[in-house]
């Protein structure tokens, strides 16, 4: 939960769009891109369809369950939320013709 | 392969909008089964949460209608009751900490609020379904199971239940109108209260008032906590 809420946050914080992003399943995010008129083939749009398919493999795992692959897949959730975060700067960036 | 039905179609519970909840029971991957369609599980997986009496496991056992089975065998029904559910106070204290976290997070200024709004759902939901089937002969698993626990149940306006319930539709499902601002405002306070109706149930599942945690240290709000963040 917490890793869906610093993903949001990265996305919503800047509070740059017409409406926010109000989770991380793939229905919710296919509505923030289209409301807010985004490419859903862009870098951000691929971004967080694989932390929502990453999040939602961990979802469906029993808290026993923390192996080598939980650890890892967490993990690569921690980079790509790093490169969202980037991929975010880049889309404002070019959304205010700098 | 085993299919079927479960959730709110099998409860009659159906309204425009509502998902259709559909299990498929394999054997290891199989990629004719699309994630954001169906619950997939293994047969080892389903076998693991009979055997633990974990909540999914009563609801399957309570409502599941079977759809298709390979074999001709109804997998479920052959599995017989789940083990008994021995875990109420521990899963009811993680969903109280689930509400907990998400009202201090709608507290900060630059909060996803539907998204945190949806996390009070979720928690309000299943603490109230795992309150039901720890504490009563009859486990509810309705979408709506906080309203329905008798004299339990949660005592929320309607503005501000279905405040709750659009914010969970919009985050799961994408769909319906956005939340304004003024909408949230005017329900805030009373959902910080629902806090008094978790800490009110909490100490009920409990001898003495006090939920253990794992590591043995006090529930948050419980006295003699150093945490009491839990509205009261």
């Amino acid at each position: 939960m917490e890793a869906q809420r610093q993903v949001l946050k990265a996305v919503n914080g800047r509070r740059s769009f017409a409406e926010e992003l109000c989770g991380l399943s793939r229905k919710a995010i296919e509505r923030w891109l289209n409301v807010n008129r985004l490419e859903p083939t862009g870098e951000v749009a691929r971004i967080l369809l694989q932390i929502s398919s990453k999040l939602f493999f961990l979802s469906s795992k029993s808290q026993e369950q923390v192996t080598e692959e939980y650890r890892l897949l967490s993990r690569e959730v921690q980079a790509l939320k790093n490169e969202l975060e980037e991929a975010m700067v880049a889309l404002l960036k070019r959304a205010h013709g700098n | 392969m085993h299919i079927y039905a479960f959730g709110s179609l099998c409860r009659g519970e159906v309204s425009f909008g509502s998902d259709v909840d559909v299990l498929a029971i394999t054997e290891g991957f199989d990629s004719r089964f699309d994630p954001d369609a169906f619950s997939i599980y293994s047969y080892k997986r389903i076998c693991d949460l009979w055997k633990d009496g974990n909540p999914f496991a009563w609801h399957l056992a309570t409502e599941a209608k079977l759809i298709f089975a390979s074999n001709g065998i109804n997998f479920l029904a052959e599995l017989g009751a789940p083990s008994q559910y021995t875990r109420c106070a521990e899963d009811c204290l993680k969903f109280a900490r689930l509400y907990e976290h998400a009202i201090e997070a709608l507290k900060k200024e630059e909060c996803s609020a539907v998204f945190e709004l949806s996390n009070v759902f979720l928690a309000v939901r299943n603490f109230a379904t795992c309150f039901s089937l720890g504490t009563s002969k009859v486990a509810n698993f309705s979408r709506h199971s906080a309203r329905r626990l008798g004299v339990r149940s949660l005592n929320l306006s309607e503005n501000a239940y279905r405040l709750l319930e659009r914010s969970r539709i919009l985050s799961t499902r994408g769909a319906g109108q956005m939340l304004e601002r003024s909408e949230v405002d005017a329900c805030f306070d009373e959902i910080c209260k629902i806090g008094f109706w978790i800490n009110k149930l909490l100490r009920e599942i409990t001898a003495d008032g006090r939920v253990q945690q794992q590591n043995g240290g006090p529930a948050p709000g419980a006295e003699g906590s150093e945490r009491t963040t839990l509205i009261r």
